[in-house]
Parts: C-alpha cells; structure tokens; sequence
C-alpha cells in the first residue's frame, strides 16, 4: 500500500513537471467476459477484459477453482470456445459440471506437472486464435517457481491475444504477470462455513444489496433462501460454503469484494 | 471407328441392378484397357471409341485404301487375345458408327471390319429379329407392334427393311420408323454414353531407396497429398479421412507395439505395413494442413523400421459447407484447431488432450476424455445473452490425482492433526486440524475386484505460515486403513 502510494506520488510530481509523456499510454479495455460471479464483475469494472492477461492470485482454499468453474459456466453458455491447460491435472470435472460448466464447448490439456509443457500448449492455443476463454491454472506451481517464469513468455502471450476477442487468466499462487497482466485480482479465503457451525456471516440489513464505493468495501446481501438446513447433506459435502475476499490489485483502485461459493445442493 | 466388343458366354439381358452391371465388369476392363471413352450397352455388349489409335496400330508399306480396314483389325485382333487371356470368348466388330458395330458383334463370330459406307453390305443379310429397338429408344410394346408390322410386311432381313423408300416407312411408322431404318442401314449417328471410370482416391509410391528420417518423407507425402487434394478438388469433394500406409522393411515388432498402431506382416514377404489413420472432425482438402497432420502423427508414431512404399487413401465426403452468424461468437477455424489438437496431442499426449466425460458412475473421479468436436455444438450456438441465467456460485475442487497418501492423528475417530507431501513439489500440507466434519462413507463396485470404500472427511487444516487455512478432503480407505488428501476446496 505504502509502495503504491509512494509511486502514485512520484507520478503525480513527474507529471507536473513534465507532463503525462513518461506515462506509458495503455489501451483501457472497452469488452469484457463476465467472470460469472456479479461481485466481481463489479470488482473488475464490467468482467475480465477481452484481449488482455487476467491474473488471479491466491493461496489455496482461496476460490480461485470456483472462480474458474463459473468464468467457464458463464462463457461457454454464451457460446464461447474454452480452453483450460491445467498444468498438475486437478481440474475436477465432476465439480465443474455442478457447477454448470458443459464440457462439449471446453478442451482440457493435462500438463502432468510440467510448467514447460503448460506454458507450450498455452501457447499453441493462443496463438490458433478462435478461443473465446483460455485459461493457465498454475495453482499448485510453487510461488518460487512462478517467479522465475521469463517474461517474454506472457509478452509473447499478450501479443497473441491483442486485438482479439480472446479473454486469458492466468491463475497462481503468486503474482508472476507482472506489466503484462491487465487485471490483477487477490483472492483470499475468508472463511468457511461448515455444516456443525452455525452461519457466521450475517449482514446488519438483509436488503442492504450491494455498495460499490472506491476505497470501500462491498456488502453483499445473504440470501435467506441459499441457506442450507444443517439436517441436509448431500454426497460428502460436508463443507457448507466458502467466503472469499476479492481485491482488485490491477490497475490500482483498490477495490474489494466478498464472494459467498456454495456447496451445491 | 468405334469397335463393339460381345461376349459370348454372357446371357444377353440388359443391365436392371449394380450387381448385373458388375457382372458384366469384365468386359469394361477390357475395354478400359484401349480407351477411355467406353459404353456399357447391355450386360454383354461394349462399345469402345478407338478414334485416333491407329497411329498406335498403324501398319507400313500398306496402300492408303487398305490402311483403315488394317489397324482397325489389328485393334481388334489384339481385343480377342486380350479377351482369351482373360478366359472370355468375344465378337468384335468395327465400324464408323457404335449401332452398326453392335448389331455386327452380336450377330457375326470372330472379327468383323465394316468399312464406312459398306455397312448395308455387312448387315443387310442380319435377320430382323436382331434389331435392336431400344438403341433408338422404343420401348418393348410399340417394338412388338412394329415387329408384327414387319411380319405383316413380308421383311425379314434389314436389307428387306433398308431397300424401302423412307418417306413410305415415315408415312406408316412415324419417325420412329425412320430412326429404325436407319438403324438397319447402319447409318444411324449417336454419341456414346460414356462409362466414368471408377474415382480413386488412391495414391501410393514405391520408392527405390528405403527411407529412416521424417524429412525426406515428408517431400514424398507432400507430393501425393498434392495429387490427392486435386482429384478431390476436380470432383468438388472433400475428405474426412486420410488412410496412410507405409511399407517398411523388416523390423523387431517390439519396438512398435502401441496398441493404435496396426502394423501387418505381408504374407510371403519381411515387409511390413505400419497403417495410420487420421480422422478429421470436418471435410477438408487443404494439402499443407493434411500434411502437418501426417507429420505430426508420424512423429508420434513412428515407422518401426525404413520406408520403401507409401500409399494414402482419402475417404471422399462432400465438402463443409457452413454460414457463420454475424453476432455468434468467434470459434476456432476446424482446421487450425485440428492442427492444434494434434500438437497439443504430440506434447502431452493424445489421452491427455479432449473434453472431459463423466462417467455413470459414484466411483470418485470417474471420467475418461473424448475427443474435442466442436462439430456437434456449432448447430446449437447462440449470441443471446438473455439466454445466460446467473447461478449461484459453486465451491470448486481441485483433485489430485493420484489422492496423496497422508499421516493422520485421530481422536476416537476424528482427525487431529495431518501431514502430507505433494509428490510433484516440496510443499507439504501439515498442521491442526482446525474443523472437520464428517464421516461420510461410501463404497461401490463390491462385484469388481478393484472394490471401494471409505470415509469421507471435509477438514479445516492450518496453513504453515498460520495466515490462512486450507479446506481439503481426506478419506481414510477402509480396505487398507491408509488416509488420503483427495483435494482441496478452492
């Protein structure tokens, strides 16, 4: 926070003095894929921008695979070709299709742990074109790891996809985009709800909707009727429901969110 | 010249199925084997054109006169050895029309020359019963009404017939008298109804010196992919799948064992035939993309030993034809996407590369992969978004595959406390148990050998820096005791 002050301060007195001829002029993103998930789309400004490098950053347990699920769900019902290169194979269709995700539209490349191969097919799939949604799921890729991908691998990306339609997320448990990521969005895991604990997340107003201000956060409405009854439980879902904060980190309005995942009934 | 070839041990019916027509098969050879230009008269009946061959056959030291009659026979000549090679016994006739060929063939043994304007000479001693009616298109009733007529004349011979004054014949059979008569005078002009030779989408090379690297081959499949994809293009046809056999010297089997590999040892020889086939999911007659497609798949399934024959064969299908929706989203090019499935299949594996299928199963992860058609979901697109309905946000799971085996500390029953290292990372899942809930147990397939059963626990594990926690599932597999990480709620 102190760091990105500090820069938009340098920024500020660059400005002043020279004018805005440092600042590197980037195109603002005018469509947009909906993730799905309306909180963050109205943590994003619209979606994830279209022809542009979405970076979700998270620790385990932090949505980032139900983030996934519903991005795939929304786009591929808005008749998007999807592509999903799961770089450690733990895409879980059987979750995915409770999700809603139709698979007839979705191509799954395995990687088998190998970020080389991951990054290759990634690439040969941007750069094919046609891809309403790509997706590199490099979640269980070691942050150390992640840090030491060589940047003209996504110049490269983000050159692909440029004035195309094509909508890339990256998903990792660091962030590793660095400039080339248009949006940069944190996801952390709140908490969890389980079925032996009674609700924790309890909003003042129930109709209090939601309230979107720069520099503030966003109250989102519990819906009395998702509230699942303690006494049901459905095949091993013995967890109830996931509340993550979502933090939009790129470009920097520091915007937050709250997300609710359920368990499906 | 036309020449008409009959064959003699062939009952005489006219061709009413294929199967008559391939009876009579034959005799087309035969035919082909002089001239392209060939019709199929009847089941036993061939005419061929053999216009323009006499400089095959053309005799020397020969007056003008005689040169016609003289190639003409020696092209039929050189039919009747072809036919009793084959075991046919054939009348060939020659002559300057295809009727007067025909009715000389069926009616005179051996070879008969009819030189142009000499065909009244030849056939005017034929009975009237071997005109053939249906070559000028009167069908079998008005025939027999003509036929009495004949009888009622006192004609026997198509002489009789030729000699009668043609307005007489028009005045009392119609114009379908005047086309009879001519048909007796052998004068009556007609074009052929040609036979098309079969399409073969075929093309094979034999190759003088065995080939051991991709690269050369790859000049040789580009050559007969060209001349595929234009025999397919000159009959507006497409293809969906490409059949490619190599001829390979002899080799250890051992080292081409894959299952999809459909290797054939020739009988009586060390050769063996190492068979790929490429199916694609839409027609395409786009060489440079057929033979990316052979290449990349050859790279993955290589030729167990050199090359020495290449054969492909194109299955013909009729081209894609398709109109994209201005407002319908973008979707890969099916043959760019074709192209890239089969890289991607060469990086990772073609069992790693498709759509995921569930299986009707409650056996967890029961899935297998199918290939990625986007051929089936084109119909059903659509650019309404009204159509998108908002669900409400599901928790994902993330599996791994295989489950991690883990170390758990119970209390009664409960887990405690939990250890497990990823196999592919150092990273270590190891803490308090924070919150479980369980246990959820399940079992299934007790009929196989492969039973399974266990309890199912969702728990809340402490994240090592403390920061976070980790929600994962474990189950503890009833048969061996062992727990299990099976994934993480993410």
């Amino acid at each position: 926070m102190n760091q990105a002050l500090a820069k938009a301060q340098i920024e500020a007195n660059i400005t002043n003095r020279f004018g805005s001829i440092f600042k590197i002029a980037e195109k603002a993103p005018t469509d947009f894929l909906s993730s799905g998930i309306p909180e963050i789309d109205a943590v994003t400004g619209g979606g994830l921008p279209r022809g542009a490098i979405t970076e979700i950053v998270g620790a385990a347990s932090s949505g980032r695979a139900s983030l996934l699920s519903a991005t795939l769900t929304d786009a591929i019902t808005r008749s998007e070709t999807c592509a999903l290169v799961d770089t450690s194979d733990t895409f879980d269709p059987a979750s995915a299709r409770q999700a809603g995700v139709n698979f007839n539209s979705l191509l799954w490349v395995r990687c088998g742990n190998s970020v080389e191969r991951a990054f290759k097919a990634t690439d040969f799939l941007l750069q094919s074109g046609g891809f309403g949604f790509v997706a590199l799921n490099l979640s269980d890729v070691t942050g150390n790891y992640t840090r030491r991908i060589i940047s003209s691998w996504w110049f490269r990306f983000r050159r692909a996809i440029e004035n195309t339609p094509t909508t890339f997320m990256v998903i990792s448990p660091v962030a590793c985009v660095r400039s080339c990521a248009s949006v940069i969005l944190e996801m952390r895991n709140n908490r969890a709800l389980w079925h032996t604990s009674a609700p924790f997340f309890q909003t003042k107003n129930p109709a209090a909707g939601v309230c979107l201000t720069k520099g503030c956060q966003i109250s989102l409405v519990e819906d009395p009727q998702q509230q699942h009854s303690s006494s049901f439980l459905t095949h091993a879902y013995l967890l109830r429901a996931i509340d993550v904060r979502v933090k939009l980190v790129k470009p920097t309005t520091w915007i937050e969110g709250f997300v609710r995942f359920h368990q499906p009934i | 010249m036309f020449a008409c070839i009959y064959g003699q041990p062939l009952a005489k019916i006219k061709p009413t199925s294929d199967d008559e027509i391939n009876a009579g098969e034959p005799l087309v050879n035969l035919a082909f084997s002089f001239s392209p230009l060939i019709e199929q008269t009847t089941i036993d009946t061939v005419v061929l054109d053999i216009e323009g061959q006499e400089h095959l056959f053309h005799p020397t030291g020969i007056a003008e006169t005689n040169k016609n009659n003289e190639w003409s026979y020696k092209i039929a000549d050189q039919i009747t050895r072809c036919a009793q090679g084959d075991g046919l016994k054939v009348n060939v006739a020659v002559a300057s029309n295809p009727d007067a060929a025909i009715h000389a063939a069926r009616a005179l043994n051996g070879i008969t020359i009819i030189p142009q304007g000499n065909e009244l000479t030849k056939l005017g001693n034929l009975s009237l019963k071997l005109l053939d009616y249906s070559l000028v298109r009167i069908d079998d009733t008005r025939a027999d009404e003509i036929r009495e007529t004949f009888a009622l004349w006192g004609l026997r011979t198509f002489g009789d017939f030729a000699r009668l004054p043609i307005r007489g014949v028009a005045q009392r059979l119609g114009q379908e008298g005047v086309r009879l008569q001519k048909l007796a005078r052998g004068i009556n002009k007609r074009h052929l109804v040609l036979v098309q030779p079969p399409i073969g989408f075929e093309q094979s090379l034999e190759l003088e010196h065995a080939i051991t690297e991709l690269e050369p081959l790859s000049f040789i499949l580009s050559r007969l992919l060209n001349q595929l994809c234009a025999n397919l293009d000159a009959h507006a046809l497409a293809t969906n799948e490409l059949r490619l056999s190599l001829v390979t010297e002899s080799a250890a089997l051992g080292s081409c064992s894959t299952l999809e590999d459909q290797i054939s040892t020739e009988s009586g020889s060390d050769r063996m035939i190492h068979d790929r086939t490429i199916t694609l999911p839409l027609p395409m007659r786009n060489t440079k993309m057929f033979l990316r497609l052979c290449l990349l798949d050859l790279e993955s399934h290589p030729p167990p030993a050199p090359v020495t024959a290449i054969s492909i064969i194109a299955e013909p299908t009729k081209p894609r034809v398709l109109q994209n929706g201005l407002f319908i989203p973008q979707a890969p090019e099916p043959e760019k996407l074709e192209l890239t499935l089969a890289r991607l299949a060469k990086l990772v594996g073609e069992e790693n590369v498709g759509s995921p299928e569930l299986l009707d199963t409650h056996r967890p992860d029961a899935f297998r992969m199918k290939r990625f058609d986007l051929s089936s979901t084109q119909k059903n697109r659509t650019s309404n978004p009204q159509s998108v309905i908002l669900k409400p946000s599901i928790v994902g799971f993330r599996r791994f595959r295989p489950p991690l085996p883990a170390q758990v500390i119970t209390k009664g029953e409960r887990p405690m406390r939990i250890s497990a290292r990823k196999l592919a990372s150092s990273d270590t899942m190891r803490g308090k148990i924070l919150q479980a809930s369980g246990p959820w147990r399940t079992s299934g397939d007790w009929w196989r050998p492969d039973v399974w059963a266990r309890d199912e626990w969702d728990v809340a594990v402490a994240d090592a820096n403390g920061q976070s926690e980790i929600l994962c599932r474990i189950f503890r597999d009833l048969a061996s005791e062992d727990w299990f990480v099976e994934g993480i709620y993410d």
